[in-house]
């Protein structure tokens, strides 16, 4: 009884869609209704994507002609004045007209575009377009619709019926011309073909019509034609030669030019051509910086890969390596299958591989266990050896560490990034399933493979544990004869396996992987046991061939533990740099080893042997305190993240506090950003850990930032003694300062201490290579 | 980790003892060192004192695996061996099938065998009792149930079950994720 | 007047043409029961009308014709009047018409009820008051009024004989009142049980008698966890189980106990004792393996002694059969199969 609330005073507050719309989904009509647009999108998704680079190319064709014939103008243009604008000499044209005329027009074009290119000797060739029989009724085509009937041969008719010709066909025939753009080379050699055939033919009508000379001076002849012939044809190619250095043109920056891969192939390559003796070939107008930013781009696009990525790579190798290792990182490596000694012999496996229809060799002198599979009927990973545990597919490269860390048997070995377990057995194997191996990563799911493999392939011995190989030492202090940490990295060397690699990793990830390789590092070293009778052995391997990642890791633990390299035991690979840019590793840093894809035919490896000599952690005075990773581990990683951009935004106001009002927005976003990342760690913040941090992290900013400063400049700005600044300002850089004012103290008091550490940095330079 | 309660020794014994009859003792009396079983979240481990010992170390929760796992307790408290103890159980088997190579590939994909792919049994094979799979040249690929006596085997139709299938080496493979 | 008359009469005459006479002619009376105003015409159609076109006429006429009959002899009973209309009162009816629903089962007694009516009990009304002599006046057999009565009358209570002076009299009177209040509404709660036919647990301590397995179970693991000691428990009998689910009753029985550390050798020489105990189970009849491995040995016998017949019979001859090379004596095969086996060199 009594009155319903009436709560919400009869507004009714509708909820969602409704009924109707619930119930209704989109009507959908029946296909005979559908035609609207269909007339225009009949072309397939290959077909509009073929129209499209068609189109592209027709622009660029289009743009290249335009500056072709620039050039031309340019370079010769005494030799065609008064005369019509030549046709490009490379460019090869064919049937554009239909009807009986097309071989004709075709011969025509072909033998001139050829003479013209032979420039030299251009009017007295020219008459040769025709064998002297067909002269009597071959024409050159004078016009573009009707051809009248006249033996006119004159320079200037040809060319313009050519340019005619060009006309017409970037109106109709775009692909055909196109194409044969693209491979000019190939048509140059088609064209020496054609001429050559011209000039057999005419061998044979002379001979016809001298029957009644001697056969010595048949052949003198002969002879001499055949000479002239030679000759010829060295001067095209010298002079195709010549030409296409000379053609090479710095394409201008305004042209957005979309290109097709071969024409930036062809650029690449004239690229280096010029950069290889820079002084003759360049143009005069553009930089060595211009030349080399071009090719990156190309490079860049070729290949696919990120600029920053290819940027690192061109510092890494010389340019004509460079290409061989992008094209061998393109390439999958080989498949490599490691015996498992536990089970079975490499020969019993090899026989038994065979009889299944595997096609394998040994992988070579340097491994026992290895096989290298060719040819398979069968699925490599499921055949009933392979199930079995007689083997395990791996990587060649993947061998190299475990090699370099020999382990023995009845030893502790830690391998701290164990997954998918396959170095990790392999040091099982070597160790005779004898000792203890602790296997560990930090992935849950990778970790799953561990176990799987290690059961399969008969590892006993084995602890499989899942946590973050930092820890190790908190744990296990000073305890294991040997470690391998085959750290995770941006797997530069494996771009062929993981092609993702090209564009996904930043500056900000190598960094990210450096500092977690650097801690991972020194944790691996404190947990080995220096005075182990057998070992006290580190072995760090990456699949990456940044320097960033490997040489400059080892230096830095080097520098932070009692450890010194030892020769990694393995007979080839490259020595890793003792230099590289403006850092300078330890001299001893030759020891380490370099694989690359295109000079070993492995995935790219880095394999740093380390002896840990003292137990003690060392301590030292100055600047470079040594800092505790076991400590707050945790919060480094962003911490640095935090500092680096702290760094950035430092310089910039160090460099022009102008900007800062246009800036402020930005930079505000970026402090609240950095600012919500920071909470609730205030408490844990090390003064001195946070200093030292930036220290180390600021240097490869600094040096992409200023690439083109000095050297030692460069190491000056690095090498800021965080020490020396007051702890109220790092305090306060901890806290995220927000006022701009604050910012700018920050700057100048950076300014200061760099003039300030001039010297120091550079005794401590001494120090380190002694 | 933790040592394995009575009955679940007791468990784990039996079933080990269908597979391998007396030669458990040579799993608990090793010469080269002791060796005990261990569980840890119902599964069973098989692993020597010295790795044990170093283990402790490492927070129980951390650890994935450790020495040989040989399978799990079921809920209903009974045991399941794994495919990872025919590493022991295929040197110790005192019960052994052979494969025909043809037969090989229908058990590695989890089928019982039937007298077709049966290339030899060894004698005096009770049945329901554990056997051992190998194929024709000696790999141990998995382990099941004789469904028949040696004798019966011998009377037994082409199609009809000899062994059930338990558990076989094609698991790596087929179900990695849960592999223990 | 006489016009008059005779126009009334045909007037009334063709009204009475228009329609039908009250008088039915039937071969069979029908059958009445007024109270439900039912009549059963028990006559047999005439099928010359039962033709599709006259039926429907046909089937009209009887209608209103049996209707009429009813009608009549509704106007023979006694009739009324009531403000202005006429009214019949209908006798009961005779026939019975079925009900929707099942006759409800009667109510199962409960076990007084039972127990009355087995000794002949009669329920006997009391008054709602009664006079008292004491307070001298009336009493409510139930009620506020009663309880406030009592407390008056009995504001003092004797203590009986022999019984512990110390003893609460009223307070022992409230609890058996309580539990006379308990006792009944168990004992309701029964009866309702008994007739919808509940199982009901028995009330107090699960008898001995009657207990079940798991019970046993449970019992035991609990009283385990009872009577254990700083983590040391009783011995366990040979057959004991432990039983599932008490965990939420025995914190310290968890089936997950851990084992306390022992040393290496200890726990091998525990294994190896389980492990004898279990290889050395005498072992149950077998009767089909018994039949199998008597099955395989007559086998056995058979295919010896058939081998030492052959050999005895001509031995060289069925080896060049077989095609085998000749050994020079040197190796002997052993056993009864020439098929299987390894050769031996």
């Amino acid at each position: 009884m009594g009155r319903k609330a009436k709560f919400n005073d009869g507004v009714l507050v509708k909820k969602g869609p409704g009924k109707k719309a619930k119930k209704q989904k989109d009507p959908i009509f029946p296909k005979s209704l559908n035609v609207s647009d269909d007339a225009d999108k009949k072309l397939s998704s290959r077909q509009k994507k073929r129209f499209k680079r068609r189109e592209e190319k027709k622009a660029e064709l289009l743009e290249k002609r335009k500056q072709n014939q620039k050039t031309k103008k340019e370079g010769k243009s005494d030799y065609k004045k008064g005369k019509g604008p030549l046709a490009p000499p490379n460019q090869y044209f064919s049937e554009s007209e239909s009807g009986d005329d097309d071989e004709i027009d075709e011969d025509e074009t072909d033998a001139e575009s050829m003479h013209e290119e032979a420039s030299g000797s251009v009017e007295e060739i020219n008459v040769k377009g025709f064998s002297d029989d067909n002269q009597a009724w071959l024409r050159p085509k004078s016009r573009k619709g009707f051809r009248p009937p006249s033996s006119d041969e004159e320079q200037g008719g040809e060319e313009k019926s050519d340019e005619d010709m060009e006309e017409e066909q970037d109106s109709e025939d775009h692909d055909f011309t196109v194409e044969k753009l693209n491979d000019l080379s190939d048509n140059e050699d088609d064209e020496f073909d054609t001429d050559t055939a011209d000039e057999e033919e005419d061998d044979t009508n002379t001979e016809d019509a001298d029957d009644d000379l001697l056969p010595i001076e048949k052949q003198n002849i002969k002879l001499k034609k055949k000479q002239a012939r030679i000759q010829k044809e060295s001067d095209a190619e010298m002079q195709s030669i010549i030409s296409e250095q000379a053609t090479f043109q710095f394409p201008s920056k305004d042209s957005e030019e979309v290109v097709s891969l071969q024409d930036v192939q062809q650029r690449i390559r004239e690229v280096i051509f010029v950069l290889s003796d820079f002084n003759k070939h360049r143009d005069s107008n553009h930089s060595r910086s211009d030349y080399i930013e071009l090719i990156r781009n190309d490079l860049c696009t070729y290949y696919s890969y990120n600029e920053f990525l290819m940027e690192k790579f061109m510092q890494l190798f010389p340019l004509s390596e460079l290409l061989e290792f992008l094209e061998a990182s393109e390439v999958q490596r080989p498949l490599t299958i490691r015996t498992n000694t536990l089970k079975t012999r490499r020969r019993d496996l090899a026989q038994a591989l065979i009889n299944r229809g595997v096609n394998l060799d040994p992988i070579g002198k340097w491994s026992k266990v290895g096989l290298v599979v060719y040819s398979a009927v069968v699925p490599m990973g499921a055949t009933p050896e392979y199930l079995a545990g007689h083997y395990i597919i791996q990587g060649a490269s993947s061998f190299l560490p475990v090699m370099a860390l020999a382990p023995q048997e009845n030893e502790k070995v830690l391998d701290m990034s164990a997954a998918p377990g396959g170095k990790a057995s392999h040091i099982a194997a070597i160790m005779k399933n004898t000792g203890v191996l602790f296997a560990n990563d930090l992935n849950k799911d990778r970790i799953k493979a561990v176990v799987g493999n290690f059961h399969r392939l008969g590892v006993m011995n084995s602890v499989i544990t899942c946590m973050d190989g930092r820890k190790f030492p908190s744990l296990m202090k000073v305890f294991f004869d040997r470690v391998l940490l085959d750290a995770p990295c941006t797997g530069t060397g494996v771009v062929a396996k993981d092609q993702s690699v090209k564009t996904s990793k930043d500056e900000i990830d190598i960094q990210r992987c450096y500092n977690l390789q650097r801690q991972l590092l020194l944790a691996a070293i404190d947990s080995v046991h220096a005075k182990s009778s057998t070992g006290g052995y580190i072995v760090y391997s990456t699949c990456s061939v940044l320097p960033e990642e490997n040489e400059w890791v080892i230096d830095f633990a080097l520098k932070k533990r009692n450890v010194k390299l030892v020769d990694t035991g393995l007979g080839f690979g490259t020595a890793g740099f003792t230099k590289y840019r403006h850092l300078r590793f330890h001299p001893t840093m030759n020891l380490t080893r370099r694989f690359y894809p295109h000079e070993h035919n492995l995935d790219g490896f880095f394999v740093a042997k380390l002896k840990k000599f003292s137990n003690v952690i060392p301590t030292s005075d100055d600047s470079e305190v040594v800092e505790d990773f076991n400590f707050n581990e945790d919060i480094l990683n962003e911490e640095e993240e935090v500092n680096e951009k702290q760094n950035k935004k430092s310089k910039q106001n160090q460099q022009g506090n102008d900007k800062k009002g246009k800036n402020s927005n930005k930079e505000k976003s970026h402090k609240n950003q950095v600012g919500s990342k920071e909470k609730g760690k205030k408490g844990k913040n090390l003064n001195g850990n946070e200093t030292n941090k930036t220290d180390d992290i600021e240097k490869p900013t600094t040096s992409k930032n200023k690439k083109n400063k000095s050297k030692k400049t460069d190491i000056t700005t690095n090498k800021v003694n965080w020490d020396e600044v007051p702890k109220k300002v790092g305090v306060k850089l901890n806290k995220k300062v927000k006022k701009d004012s604050k910012k700018k103290t920050f700057g100048e008091l950076k300014q200061k201490k760099e003039k300030f550490n001039v010297n120091r940095t550079d005794r401590k330079f001494k120090k380190n290579r002694n | 980790m933790r040592r394995l309660s009575e009955e679940r020794t007791k468990v784990l014994f039996e079933k080990l003892a269908k597979y391998i009859g007396p030669n458990i003792k040579q799993l608990i009396e090793r010469p080269d060192g002791v060796y005990c079983f261990r569980e840890q979240k119902d599964r069973v481990y098989y692993v020597s004192e010295n790795l044990l010992k170093l283990a402790a170390t490492v927070p129980t929760e951390n650890i994935v695996s450790l020495g040989t796992c040989f399978g799990k307790f079921t809920k209903s408290g009974k045991f399941k061996l794994n495919i990872t103890a025919l590493n022991y159980l295929g040197a110790y088997a005192q019960c052994k099938i052979w494969l025909k190579p043809s037969a090989e590939q229908q058990f590695l994909y989890g089928n019982n065998i039937s007298k077709a792919g049966l290339g030899r049994i060894s004698e005096n094979c009770e049945k329901y009792q554990g056997v051992v799979v190998y194929s024709m040249s000696d790999l141990p690929l998995g382990f099941g149930v004789a469904a028949r006596s040696t004798a019966e085997c011998k009377m037994a139709d082409p199609i009809s079950p000899v062994c059930f299938h338990q558990a076989d080496i094609g698991e790596y493979i087929r179900c990695e994720e849960d592999l223990l | 007047m006489d016009v008059v008359v005779s126009e009334i009469l045909q007037k009334s005459e063709s009204e009475a043409l228009k329609y039908k006479s009250i008088e039915v002619k039937k071969h069979l009376e029908l059958e009445y029961d007024l109270g439900t105003l039912l009549a059963v015409d028990n006559n047999d159609f005439e099928s010359k009308f039962l033709r599709p076109d006259k039926r429907e006429d046909y089937f009209l006429n009887l209608a209103r014709d049996n209707t009429q009959l009813l009608i009549n002899q509704l106007w023979e009973l006694p009739t009324e009047r009531v403000e202005e209309a006429v009214m019949v009162k209908l006798p009961p009816a005779k026939t019975l018409l079925p009900r929707m629903k099942p006759v409800p089962k009667p109510k199962s007694l409960t076990k007084w009820q039972q127990f009355a009516k087995d000794k002949g009990i009669q329920k006997k009304k009391k008054a709602k008051l009664s006079w008292d002599q004491q307070l001298q006046k009336w009493i409510p057999l139930y009620g506020f009024k009663r309880a406030q009565a009592e407390k008056e009358k009995n504001w003092v209570l004797e203590v009986p004989q022999n019984a512990d002076p110390n003893e609460d009299q009223f307070a022992k009177k409230v609890t058996a009142r309580s539990e006379n209040v308990a006792k009944n509404e168990l004992q309701r709660l029964r009866n309702i049980a008994k007739s919808k036919n509940v199982k009901v647990p028995r009330v107090g301590v699960t008898n001995p008698d009657n207990a079940s397995s798991k019970e046993l179970q449970t019992a035991v693991t609990v009283a385990k966890a009872s009577t254990a000691s700083l983590g040391k428990f009783q011995d366990k009998l040979p057959k004991e189980k432990e039983a599932r689910g008490v965990a939420d009753i025995t914190p310290g029985a968890s089936r997950k106990r851990k084992l306390p550390p022992v040393a290496g050798h200890i726990e091998k020489k525990e294994n190896l004792e389980i492990l004898d105990s279990i290889l050395n189970k005498r072992p149950k009849m077998n009767i089909e393996q018994a039949v199998a491995k008597q099955i395989q040995s007559t086998k056995m016998d058979l295919s010896d002694n058939n081998h030492h017949e052959r050999s005895k019979g001509g031995g060289s001859k069925s080896k060049n059969k077989m095609g085998k090379k000749p050994k020079g004596g040197k190796g002997q095969r052993s056993g009864g199969k020439n098929s299987a086996g390894r050769k031996r060199r």
